[in-house]
C-alpha cells in the first residue's frame, strides 16, 4: 500500500491534543453506589483475565484514537499499487465493434458491458492527479473525453458507448491515441477488447500497450457473405454463406425475402468450422431488395449478423459506344453477348452516358462513360508530360495484376507510334496526376489507367490499329476484360451487400438535400455537383432509406458480413511492426484508491461508539 | 357513630404486624446457660412447670422431683423431668453506615431490628440493640431490657437511629463484642459489604455464645446492577472511585461475585451454628417475617 499524500501523516500529532483533552475533559458520569467491594473484585478479575482490560478502561479514548487514525489514513490517500508504476495519465481504448455485443450466454451480459464495468472500476479508483481519456473504436475511433479526472464526465461518456455493428479496426484507434500523445504525453495505454481484430497491425507502437481481453462469449452463427452474380439465363444467382464460431453446433432456418415475400427457405444444420453456402436464383427482370434472415433454434450470442440485405439492379445489356474508326475493337465486342453496341451514336441528353466508351477521337472525350478506353489519345492534362511520336516502341513491362491485363501477353506487340515522356518526367509525376502506368514502353508509358470517382479510363497512348495488338491472341482477352470491368462498373456483373461502417456512394440528383433514415437515426445530407452522396455512416445493421422531400428515392441495406466478427475469434497477441503485445492473463490492475474504505470504517466506528456509549444512564437512587 | 382507628404504636411496624409478632418467638437452636430464667425452652431438663419426661431415680437426685403417684403404683422411684425455661439474650445489631442509605435498606434494617426486638421482649428475653455506622457519633447501644414495658423504649431507640458513616461491619462487630455480655442470639442486619475477612468476628460471636442470625440487605440495583457506558462508580462510604466500562460480560461477572459472596457468608454462618439470609427492600416486611423467617425456621 502506498500513499498519495504521505505528508498528511503529520496529522498524527492530533493524537496529542486528543489524549490531553480526553483526560482533561473526560467527564464520566458519576454513579454513587453503596460499596465498591464487589466491583473492585470484578474489575480485578477482568484485568487479570483480559490483557485488554487496561484499554477497556479507556475504551472511549481507544475508539476516538482509532477513529482519528482512520481519518488520517484516509487523508493520506492510500492506494494499492497496480501492476505498473504509478500512472498519471492513461488513455483507455474500448472496443465497441459488433463482436463486443455478443452475450456470454442466455440472459447474460455483453462483452461491452463487461469492458465498461472494468473501466468504471478504473474511473472509481482515480486519484486526484490521474487522468483518463476514453476512446471507443469500432471501424473508426472516436474520442469520448479528453484527459480528465472528472468522474462524472467519464462515467457519462462511458454510459454513452454502445455497440457499433461494424468490423473492428484497431489501427485507427491507435493512431488517434498517438495523436493525443502529442499534446498530453503518457506512457501507457489500456486496451479493453475481446481481441477480435487482425493480429497484425501496421503501426509503430510508441507507448506501452496493456491489452486486457474480456472473457470469451458464447457460441455464434451468422451470415458472413451475401452477393449475387449475373447468370446467363436472366436470373441473379444469390450466394449466402453462413458460418459459426468455434465449438458450436446448431440448427437454423435461412429465409430469403424479397419485398416482404419469402422466396426461399433453407433448413440448416450448422457445425463450427464448416461454412454453409446456399444458392438462390432470383429473376433479374426488375430491381429487387433482398433480405436474408437467419433464425437459429438454440442460443446465438450475436444477433446483428443474423440478417443481411442486398439490392439487385435491373438486368440490362451493357451499353457501349464505339467510334466508327475503331474497327478492330468493334469487331471484338460484337462477338460478345449482352452488349448493345452503338457506333458513332452520341447520346441525345447529357447525363445519360454509356457503360463503355471505346474511341480514338479527341472530341469523344466529352462522352460520358463509366468505363472508357481511349486509343491514340494523350490525356489533355498529360500533354506536357507525354508526347507521341513516330518511330515505334517496344513493350518493356506490364502490370499483370491489373484486371484489364489479366492473361494478356504484351511481349511481342509491335507499334508504329512511340509514346515518350518529356525530359525529367518520371512515373511519379504521372501518379501525382492520378495515372497508373499499366504498360511500360522503352521511351514512355504505353497504357495508363485513371480513376475519377465512379469512372475508370484507360488510355492506350498508341493507336491499336497501328500496332500488332489486334492480331495478338491477347486482344480479344483484353476486350473481354474491358467488358467485365465495364459490367462491374455499371453494376451489371454482380451485386454485393453493403457492409456496415460507411454506405457506398449513392448516385442521386446533384445539389439536393436528402434525408437518410437508418435503424437508429435520420441524417440530412446534400449531394455534390455530380449528384453523389458519399461518406454516409452506417454503424447499425438495417435498412437505410434515402428520401427527397418525403418521397423515398432509394433503399439500401447495411449488413455486418464479417467472418471475424461472426467467428468471435480472438487474438492473444497483437503483432506490431517491431514488437508484440500479449493479452494480460489477468485484469490489468491500476492504482486502487482506498480512502473510501477507511472513511467507511471510520463511520462504522462512529456508529459503534454511539451505540455503545450514548445510552441513558440509570440511577441507583 | 364513627369508629376511630387505633393509633400506631410505632412508625416502624404496623399494629397488624405487631399483633402477629406477639405470637412468634425466635427459634434459637443452641443450648444456652443463663442464670436467669426466661420463657425460652431449652432442650435439656429444667425446672419449669412444663413436663418433659421421666427417668429412673439415681442416688443424689432431688427427691422433690420424684413422682410419688408412680412410686405408689409401681413401688419404684421415677424422677419427673421438666423443660428448662431459660432466658436468652437477644442482641440486634443494625448497620447504619452510608452503604445502608440506599434504596430503603436502612428502613428495612430498622423494621427487622424492631421485629427481632419485639419477638425477644415478648418472649421474655433480654433484648439489646447495637447500632454502628458513624465514626463521629460513635456506636449507639440500647442496654439489655426485658418485658413488654421496654417495647416503647426499643421503638424509640430504633426510630431515632441516624444513618451515615463509614464504619465497616467488622469494626462494628468488634465494638459490639467488647460491650456484649450474656449468651443468646445476635441478629445482624447489614449489607455485609466489606473487603475484610468476616470469619474472625464470626468466630468471636460464636465463642461468646451467640447464635448468629445474619440478614444481608441488598438493594435491587445491588442485586442486578444496570451500569451503562463509561461510568465512574463512587463508594458512598470511602468516597473512592472506580471507572468501569459497562458490558454484559462485566454485569454477569458481578452477579457471579455477588452470589459467591453470599455463599461465603452463608457458609461461615452455618459453620458456627448460625443462619444467613439475603433479603431486598423490594420484598415486603410481612413476607420476610411471616413467610421467609418461618420457612427457614428462624421463628416459630
Amino acid at each position: 500500500m502506498n500513499f498519495y499524500l504521505p505528508g498528511n501523516v503529520w496529522f498524527l500529532f492530533l493524537l496529542v491534543p486528543l489524549i490531553l483533552f480526553y483526560f482533561l475533559k473526560l467527564r464520566r458520569p458519576e454513579l454513587k453506589i453503596p460499596s465498591l467491594v464487589l466491583w473492585r473484585r470484578v474489575m480485578n478479575d477482568t484485568r487479570v483475565n483480559s490483557p485488554f482490560q487496561r484499554f477497556r478502561k479507556n475504551i472511549l479514548l481507544l475508539i476516538q484514537a482509532l477513529l482519528l487514525l482512520l481519518l488520517i489514513l484516509g487523508a493520506m490517500q492510500p492506494y494499492w499499487r497496480g501492476e505498473s508504476a504509478k500512472v498519471k495519465r492513461i488513455p483507455v481504448l474500448i472496443d465497441c465493434s459488433a463482436s463486443m455485443g455478443a452475450l456470454s450466454g442466455q440472459g447474460g451480459v455483453s462483452c461491452l458491458e463487461i469492458a465498461k464495468k472494468r473501466v468504471r472500476e478504473i474511473v472509481a479508483g482515480l486519484l486526484p492527479d490521474q487522468e483518463v481519456c476514453i476512446v471507443s473504436f469500432g471501424r473508426t475511433a472516436r474520442k469520448r473525453t479528453g484527459f480528465t479526472n472528472d468522474k462524472r464526465l467519464l462515467l457519462d461518456a462511458l454510459q454513452q458507448i454502445e455497440v457499433e455493428e461494424v468490423q473492428s479496426e484497431i489501427e485507427d484507434a491507435l493512431r488517434m491515441v498517438q495523436a493525443l500523445g502529442q499534446s498530453a504525453p503518457f506512457d501507457e495505454v489500456l486496451l479493453t477488447s475481446d481481441g477480435n481484430f487482425p493480429p497484425r497491425v501496421s503501426f509503430e507502437l510508441p507507448f506501452k500497450l496493456n491489452f486486457e481481453r474480456v472473457p470469451q462469449s458464447g457460441s455464434n452463427f451468422g451470415i458472413t457473405a451475401l452477393h449475387a452474380s449475373r447468370s446467363s439465363s436472366g436470373y441473379w444467382d444469390v450466394f449466402v454463406i453462413v458460418e459459426g464460431s468455434q465449438k458450436a453446433q446448431n440448427t437454423a432456418t435461412l429465409e430469403l425475402i424479397r419485398d416482404a415475400e419469402v422466396i426461399g427457405r433453407e433448413h440448416l444444420t450448422l457445425t463450427s468450422g464448416q461454412a454453409r453456402q446456399m444458392l438462390f436464383q432470383v429473376p433479374a427482370k426488375e430491381a429487387a431488395f433482398l433480405t436474408v434472415k437467419l433464425a437459429l433454434d438454440g442460443f446465438d450470442s450475436l444477433q446483428s449478423d443474423n440478417i443481411a440485405f442486398l439490392s439487385l439492379p435491373t438486368m440490362r445489356p451493357l451499353s457501349c459506344y464505339v467510334a466508327g474508326s475503331m474497327v478492330s475493337c468493334s469487331r471484338a465486342l460484337q462477338g460478345m453477348e449482352g452488349i448493345d453496341i452503338r457506333l458513332d451514336s452520341v447520346p441525345a441528353a447529357a447525363g445519360t452516358g454509356y457503360d463503355l466508351v471505346v474511341t480514338d477521337r479527341v472530341q469523344d472525350l466529352s462522352i460520358e462513360g463509366k468505363t472508357c478506353l481511349y486509343t491514340g489519345i494523350v490525356p489533355p492534362d498529360l500533354q506536357k508530360l507525354v508526347s507521341v511520336e513516330r518511330g515505334g516502341s517496344e513493350v518493356v513491362d506490364w502490370s499483370g495484376s491489373s484486371p484489364l491485363l489479366r492473361h494478356v501477353e504484351w511481349s511481342d506487340v509491335a507499334m508504329l507510334d512511340q509514346p515518350r515522356t518529356a525530359e525529367g518526367v518520371s512515373e511519379i509525376d504521372l501518379e501525382n496526376l492520378g495515372y497508373e502506368v499499366l504498360v511500360h514502353g522503352n521511351r514512355g508509358p504505353l497504357l495508363l489507367e485513371k480513376k475519377e470517382g465512379e469512372k475508370i479510363s484507360f488510355y492506350l497512348l498508341f493507336h491499336c490499329d497501328r500496332s500488332t495488338l489486334p492480331y495478338r491472341v491477347g486482344f480479344p482477352v483484353l476486350m473481354h476484360n474491358l467488358v467485365q470491368i465495364a459490367l462491374h462498373q455499371a453494376g451489371l456483373a454482380e451485386a454485393r451487400a453493403a457492409q456496415t461502417g460507411v454506405l457506398p456512394p449513392l448516385k442521386l440528383l446533384p445539389q439536393q438535400s436528402y434525408s437518410v433514415s437508418g435503424p437508429n437515426s435520420t441524417r440530412h445530407e446534400k449531394t455534390d455537383d455530380r449528384g453523389v452522396l458519399a461518406g454516409l455512416p452506417a454503424t447499425s445493421v438495417g435498412e437505410y432509406v434515402v428520401s427527397l422531400a418525403g418521397a423515398e428515392q432509394m433503399r439500401i441495406g447495411a449488413s455486418l458480413l464479417s467472418s471475424s466478427e461472426t467467428f468471435l475469434s480472438y487474438t492473444e497477441e497483437i503483432h506490431f511492426n517491431e514488437l508484440s503485445v500479449r493479452t494480460a492473463p489477468v485484469s490489468v490492475r491500476t492504482d486502487q484508491s482506498l480512502w473510501r474504505y477507511f472513511a467507511l470504517l471510520a463511520f462504522c466506528l462512529l456508529l459503534l461508539e454511539w451505540w455503545f456509549f450514548h445510552k441513558p444512564l440509570r440511577s441507583w437512587k | 357513630m364513627v369508629q376511630q382507628s387505633k393509633p400506631q404504636v410505632t412508625s416502624l411496624l404496623s399494629n397488624d404486624v405487631l399483633g402477629r409478632l406477639e405470637r412468634l418467638r425466635i427459634n434459637a437452636t443452641r443450648l444456652f446457660t443463663s442464670k436467669s430464667r426466661g420463657e425460652h425452652l431449652a432442650g435439656r431438663g429444667g425446672t419449669s412447670v412444663e413436663f418433659s419426661d421421666y427417668r429412673d431415680y439415681t442416688p443424689g437426685d432431688d427427691v422433690r422431683f420424684v413422682d410419688w403417684n408412680i412410686f405408689a403404683r409401681l413401688h419404684r422411684p421415677y424422677l419427673k423431668l421438666y423443660e428448662e425455661e431459660e432466658e436468652i439474650h437477644v442482641a440486634v445489631i443494625i448497620d447504619t453506615s452510608s452503604s445502608m442509605m440506599f434504596e430503603n435498606k436502612f428502613e428495612l434494617a430498622r423494621q427487622l431490628g424492631a421485629a427481632f426486638g419485639v419477638m425477644g421482649l415478648l418472649g421474655g428475653e433480654r433484648v439489646s440493640v447495637f447500632a454502628f455506622g458513624g465514626r463521629e457519633r460513635g456506636s449507639m447501644r440500647l442496654p439489655p431490657a426485658t418485658g413488654r414495658a421496654s417495647m416503647l423504649k426499643l421503638f424509640a431507640f430504633i426510630e431515632n437511629l441516624q444513618g451515615g458513616g463509614s464504619v465497616q461491619i467488622e469494626e462494628g462487630l468488634y465494638d459490639f463484642l467488647r460491650r456484649q455480655s450474656g449468651r443468646g442470639v445476635v441478629a445482624i442486619l447489614s449489607d455485609f459489604l466489606t473487603s475484610a475477612d468476616l470469619r474472625r468476628p464470626f468466630n468471636l460471636l460464636f465463642s461468646a455464645g451467640l447464635e448468629i442470625f445474619g440478614v444481608q440487605i441488598l438493594g435491587p440495583q445491588e442485586i442486578d446492577p444496570q451500569v451503562t457506558g463509561d461510568t465512574r462508580l463512587v463508594d458512598s462510604e470511602s468516597r473512592h472511585t472506580l471507572d468501569v466500562s459497562s458490558g454484559a460480560y462485566l454485569t454477569s461477572l458481578y452477579q457471579e461475585y455477588r452470589a459467591a459472596y453470599e455463599s461465603y457468608l452463608k457458609e461461615n454462618c452455618q459453620k458456627r451454628c448460625g443462619h444467613f439470609l439475603s433479603v431486598s427492600p423490594k420484598d415486603s416486611l410481612e413476607y420476610i417475617l411471616f413467610s421467609l423467617f418461618r420457612h427457614r425456621g428462624w421463628v416459630k
